[in-house]
């Protein structure tokens, strides 16, 4: 639900000192990516998503900094950055889970895989684990309709899910996967 | 009728010509040695016009869900003016029920290639980017990697078999999208291209004269331009000889429907999966002969012909024949993506109806007020009626908010809010007794409306 506003007026802005859109970040957009376009605001959504590849979510102080690497005003990057639910203006835990929940994923029983990562992850859709290694989300239909019930889970594709299955790929997960750790205090 | 040999699927194994189990992604290598870019250098000997021409011919209708004539819009741009103009490729793939596009980039993304090369010589296109859905990562990744073997290759990039098109170096990137819906819609795709959010623009001027960054630009579905190539290489008159002529007696200028198809098939059927026929096979005969069947022997009840925005097929519209007449003649909204979602006799139809309109209300851009509003609205009553609070008086509203939505009744600037429409009006009409039953049962009292 991209309309909905949320409430600015009181909150404060963490900054660190160390920049999220690095120098070398910068040097390698501006010789792969800008020149694709004709105008700097149409990389948006590149940057954002190197962002978010590389510190796992968008902090206000990177939608900043893109706002500034881009010639664009903060708060056009913000509204861009809000519309999408693939963005994460919060932080979120190293693997992100996304459950179909579209027709051909009912139809083909989503529920009980739902149900099923719920419980043994005690979260509900939209949380995210204690140890900050799981966030729980429902989404739209993910294009594999044919293999129903299906799941990203940190961007990789599960089809034809049961949950038992799906249960010991999630074990086998690590927990450090070699990116920085998001500070517990940070987390939601 | 029935296809002669795979089209789109010739180097994906499918039924009844393969077997799944055999697919594999086809590099440049194997695709050149398969015949591929032989109808881009084929395409290289014709003046760009011809190649419209053939196009236009052919009657290639657009398979992204509109099936606007292909040739038609191209021969809509504007004449070249020295600066830039554009092709945006429409991969954003998120109507629920549709993947065709998805297996065509999975293991054929030369071909996709091929179909954009020779739309930028015809159109005079000099920079191409294809619009990919943030969550197809995997597709994200194996694109890049084909177009960077068709640059290594000289298809794009500088002293290309192409030489200059539109007096440029032509170009070809993957841009992903982050998870918007409504960035499928070709405005709201451009706006989304331009980096900002994918809020769908009013036409006029359509994309063909102010597109993408204010210059012309062409905007087709993955599977659209993957159908060129077959045209260029074997000729319209091959093309044609697949799928539903126009009837007899019937002006040049109504529509037919030529040529191959991908028909993507889930829900309750033993072999989900996408399947290529000639446009207007039966519905019965896609579930029997190719998906094994309805899962569990159990019996047909409902099925959406192409995306969710299409509406519903009733139960006694299993011989429906897929074509692009399809809306016209069974009372739904058309063919669509040809997504086809299956469902069997103990599907619970309200819920269906509030899935579907969940995903709408949920994937509203939020511009127009009667889509934004309506959508909510009608999730929330179908929900209650879900959960047995519902009235009769709710039927009728539910019918009044949805016929009052989409850009055909004029109240919204793009057709999301007609997928609403069509999809929950089609539903409760065709499944009025179960609504009724439903809200029959109902334990709560209507009470009158005070405020609201
Ligand atoms: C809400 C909405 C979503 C759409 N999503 C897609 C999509 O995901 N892929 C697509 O090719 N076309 C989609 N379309 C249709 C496009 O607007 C456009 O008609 C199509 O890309 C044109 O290509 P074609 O003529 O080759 O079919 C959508 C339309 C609407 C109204
Ligand atoms: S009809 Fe709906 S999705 Fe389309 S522009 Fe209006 S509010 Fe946005
Ligand atoms: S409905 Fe779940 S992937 Fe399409």
């Amino acid at each position: 639900m991209a309309w909905i506003v949320k409430n600015s007026a009181e909150m404060t802005i963490e900054r660190r000192e160390e920049p999220y859109l690095d120098d070398q970040m910068k040097k390698e957009l501006e010789a792969e990516v800008l020149p694709r376009f004709p105008t700097r605001q149409a990389a948006t959504l590149p940057v954002l998503h190197a962002i978010q590849e590389k510190h796992n979510w968008l902090p206000y102080q990177a939608l900043e900094e893109t706002a500034d690497f881009l010639g664009l005003k903060p708060s056009d990057v913000l509204d861009t950055a809000t519309f999408y639910e693939e963005f994460f203006l919060q932080p979120k835990g190293r693997y992100l889970i996304q459950v179909c929940q579209s027709i051909s994923c009912e139809l083909r029983n989503h529920d009980a895989l739902l149900e099923g990562i719920s419980r043994k992850l005690g979260i509900q859709p939209g949380q995210t684990t204690t140890d900050g290694k799981f966030t729980l989300m429902t989404v739209e239909c993910l294009g594999s309709c044919g293999t129903a019930p299906c799941a990203l889970v940190q961007g990789r594709l599960h089809e034809d899910v049961r949950f038992e299955d799906f249960e010991k790929a999630l074990d086998s997960l690590p927990h450090e996967d070699g990116r920085p750790d998001t500070p517990a205090s940070e987390r939601a | 009728m029935a296809l002669q040999e795979p089209v789109l699927t010739q180097r994906i194994p499918t039924p009844p010509f393969g077997d799944p189990a055999d697919r594999k992604l086809i590099r440049h290598e194997q695709y050149v040695a398969s015949g591929g870019y032989a109808a881009l250098r084929k395409a290289m000997e014709h003046e760009p016009k011809e190649i419209i021409e053939t196009v236009k011919i052919s009657e290639l209708r657009g398979r992204g869900g509109a099936g606007f004539p292909a040739g038609l819009k191209w021969s809509f741009l504007p004449p070249q003016d020295g600066e830039p103009r554009y092709l945006a490729i429409n991969a954003d793939e998120s109507e629920p029920g549709t993947f065709k596009d998805r297996l065509l980039i999975d293991f054929d993304p030369h071909l996709l290639l091929e179909g954009i090369a020779i739309c930028m010589h015809a159109c005079q296109l000099d920079t191409a980017y294809i619009y990919i859905r943030g969550e197809y990562h995997h597709q994200a990744k194996v694109l890049e990697q084909a177009i960077a073997e068709a640059y290594d290759n000289k298809i794009f990039g500088p002293g290309t078999i192409m030489g200059k098109v539109n007096d440029r170096d032509p170009r070809c990137f993957v841009h992903r999208g982050a998870g918007a819906y409504i960035c499928g819609e070709e405005t709201g795709l451009l706006e989304s291209l331009e980096g900002k959010r994918g809020w769908p623009r009013i036409k006029p001027p359509f994309p063909a004269v102010a597109g993408a960054f204010g210059r012309p630009t062409i905007i087709n579905n993955v599977e659209t331009l993957a159908a060129v190539v077959p045209i260029i290489m074997r000729g319209p008159d091959w093309f044609k000889s697949m799928g539903v002529k126009r009837p007899e007696g019937a002006p040049p200028t109504a529509p037919a429907s030529y040529g191959p198809k991908l028909y993507g098939v889930s829900g309750h059927v033993n072999r989900p999966g996408v399947y290529e026929e000639e446009l207007g096979i039966r519905l019965g005969d896609l579930i029997e002969n190719y998906c094994g069947g309805m899962l569990n022997g159990k019996k047909f009840k409902a099925a959406v012909p192409g995306g969710i925005s299409m509406g519903v097929l009733g139960t006694d519209q299993y011989d429906a024949v897929l074509d692009f007449e399809v809306g016209r003649k069974y009372a739904c909204l058309g063919l669509g993506t040809a997504g086809v979602i299956v469902m069997d006799e103990d599907t619970d139809m309200v819920a269906m109806a509030r899935n579907i309109a969940r995903f709408f209300s949920h994937e509203s851009c939020g511009q127009c007020t009667p889509c934004r509003e309506g959508s909510g609205w009608i999730y929330k009553t179908l929900c209650r009626i879900e959960q047995g609070d519902g009235t009769t008086r709710d039927l009728d509203m539910l019918l009044e908010l949805a016929g009052s939505m989409g850009a055909m009744p004029g109240t919204t600037i793009c057709g999301l809010a007609d997928g609403t429409n069509w999809a929950v009006r089609t539903i409760l009409n065709k499944f009025w007794d179960e609504f009724e039953s439903r809200v029959a049962k109902s334990s709560s009292v209507a009470l009158p409306v005070l405020t609201h």
